[in-house]
């Protein structure tokens, strides 16, 4: 009993010095002097309890002596715990939205298992997150609208470490009401992310189709305008989202890939003007007999540039009685960024097979030629100088696009194109940023299109972008 | 005068567009020195820049030598983001765009992967904003 008494000060001690060791981030101090001379008393503690394990092995430490080492030595220790508490506080303390430059180090020191039990709740669940635009559009030929356009709420959840859900649920035009036109309510993304390795993570749920740049960055402020891009909406129809799975990774050297399955379009509600854009079935009692594939391929590798390429093929004809209509669309898409200037440009073309026989079959359905296309094209360039300093709080950015798009651009025989869906557009405008997620948006449209009958009008757009 | 695409020289406009950003391309920034803190004078110091932006790390996978401190100076893009470190308890905000950035030293004692991710919900493509340490 004897030799065990001194060794229950030295469990207490080691439980103590566990504690500290356990904290295995020391968190950021705002001089380094400070975090030195942490480790340094760190080292010491170290070295001290090597020397009381030896003593105690030894069976040489009396009890008096013992007792004194082992008082001085919690001391410490809590010392340098109130410490490191001291240290966490500035680092609560410190504004999430912190304006300090070049803030403080974090350094970690050893490496822990990646398990449920090792991370906090707080950092697991997921908060909420959202972002709203409302726009002010003119024409010259239809009144004037203001019109609140999109409100979006984001949430998430993390089931430990490897388990992740993301949800997009999103009112566009604020008001619904059943059987009038009006808004709707769409879930545009519900998944799992099954987070197995860089390489390869499986996804599943509504999620949203890799296609181009904006279908999956929509957010107010990260893109210019105020409306998103005639070729995001007539040839991409964004947003473009359903239900299906795959694969998503990171290769390495900047290469980046997401492969899905997902429900596909359908062609019965394909139109001259808006291309694929009525076929969306966005997620409500979607036909699920032919999932079609989709897959994205990126390189991001180097500062500031980001080039990107997507492909989906469907079969969209499962509503129109034994017809075969496989689609396919095709994406190039890239962005680049140096100093001040951002540019970017996308290049998007459709096939329909059997487009025909799909467009006399929807007319014996609807008494109504649709006149799809067997092909359609689209792309468009963007050039955008930030004009004030990187350094400004405030930011404010000019932009120039040149936009063509035509959802008519090849036939299948014996059905004409209409001309006045040949369009392009000079779009110039500027964005203002109060703040990083805030975005004031104007800009001037001078659409053009190949009729020498049907004119497009000329519009305006004002509107105003958050993101939380 | 109705418009004719074939006749506005848009292939000019593209390849000016394009062809600059290809003059100004390299730019990647690696540096490594020398640790100036008394108590590891010796050791190596590897720093790097990664810029967040929605929704990616550049660069997203960062190879250090085992005993190496890595400096990784995080900067923003675009909106405020998370640099978070599941396995070291590491969580820290990536200020936004003009707003400054954060430094964080990662001490690469032991071999390993070790992956990092956005913390903070930044979009649509929020989960997948990921990245990797990998300790040689």
């Amino acid at each position: 009993m004897k030799r065990i008494l001194p060794t229950i000060p030295f469990l207490a001690l080691a439980g103590l010095l566990g504690n500290v060791l356990e904290t295995r981030v020391l968190y950021a101090t705002p001089s380094e002097e400070r975090l030195t001379a942490l480790e340094e008393r760190l080292a010491r503690l170290e070295k001290a309890l090597e020397r009381l394990a030896e003593k105690v092995e030894a069976n040489s430490l009396s009890e008096a002596n013992g007792r004194e080492e082992l008082t001085a030595l919690p001391k410490e220790a809590r010392e340098i715990n109130l410490d490191q508490s001291n240290l966490a506080q500035e680092e609560k303390t410190q504004p999430a939205t912190s304006d300090v430059p070049s803030a403080a180090s974090v350094i970690a020191t050893e490496k822990q298992n990646e398990t449920e039990e090792g991370t906090s709740p707080q950092i697991l669940n997921i908060p909420y997150a959202g972002y709203m635009e409302t726009h002010l559009n003119h024409d010259g030929v239809n009144p004037t609208t203001f019109d609140f356009h999109r409100f979006v709420l984001l949430f998430g959840h993390g089931f430990g470490d490897r388990i992740r859900f993301w949800s997009e649920l999103e009112l566009e035009h604020a008001f619904v009401e059943g059987r009038e036109v009006s808004g709707e309510i769409a879930l545009e993304q519900a998944y799992l992310d099954f987070l197995i390795h860089p390489k390869l993570n499986f996804r599943a749920g509504m999620i949203l189709s890799p296609m181009g740049i904006i279908n999956e960055r929509h957010e107010p402020p990260s893109f210019n305008g105020v409306e998103r891009t005639f070729v995001d909406t007539f040839i991409i129809p964004t947003t473009w989202f359903g239900s299906g799975g795959g694969f998503v990774g990171d290769l390495g050297k900047g290469f980046a890939y997401k492969a899905y399955l997902m429900t596909s379009l359908d062609a019965s509600r394909f139109s001259a003007e808006e291309g694929f854009r009525g076929g969306l079935q966005n997620g409500f009692l979607e036909n699920a007999s032919h999932m079609a594939p989709v897959g994205r391929l990126e390189y991001r590798g180097r500062p500031g540039l980001n080039l990107g390429t997507s492909f989906w093929t469907g079969r969209t004809a499962f509503n129109l009685r034994g017809i075969e209509g496989q689609a396919r669309m095709l994406d190039f898409d890239g962005r680049y960024r140096k100093s001040l200037f951002e540019w970017r440009g996308q290049f998007a073309s459709t096939h329909l097979s059997n487009a025909a026989e799909i467009n006399r079959a929807v007319q014996r359905q609807t008494g109504v030629n649709p006149n799809i296309a067997k092909s359609m094209r689209g792309f468009y360039m963007e050039t955008a100088a930030h004009l004030f300093p990187k350094e400004f709080k405030h930011d404010l950015v000019a932009f120039y696009r040149y936009e063509n798009f035509d959802t008519q651009y090849r036939m299948p025989d014996g059905f004409l194109p209409l001309k006045q869906f040949d369009r392009s557009a000079h779009v110039v405008g500027i964005t203002y940023y109060p703040y990083p997620d805030v975005a004031l948006k104007f800009d001037y449209n001078f659409m053009r299109n190949a009729s020498e009958v049907v004119q497009t009008p000329n519009r305006w757009n004002f509107g105003i972008g958050w993101w939380f | 005068m109705h418009y004719r695409p074939e006749g506005k020289g848009w292939l000019v406009i593209a390849f000016a567009l394009f062809s600059l950003p290809a003059t100004l391309a390299d730019n990647r920034e690696e540096p490594v020195g020398t640790n100036p803190k008394g108590s590891e004078r010796d050791r190596t110091v590897q720093k790097v820049n990664v810029v967040a932006e929605r929704f990616n790390f550049t660069p997203s996978q960062i190879r250090v030598k085992e005993g190496t401190l890595l400096e990784i100076n995080l900067t923003s893009e675009d909106t405020f983001h998370g640099f978070r470190m599941p396995s070291v308890h590491i969580n820290r905000t990536i200020p936004a765009r003009g707003r400054g950035s954060v430094k964080v030293v990662f001490d690469a004692k032991e071999k390993g992967s070790y992956s990092f991710e956005c913390s903070r919900p930044c979009g649509a493509g929020h989960t997948m904003m990921r990245g990797v340490i990998v300790v040689e």
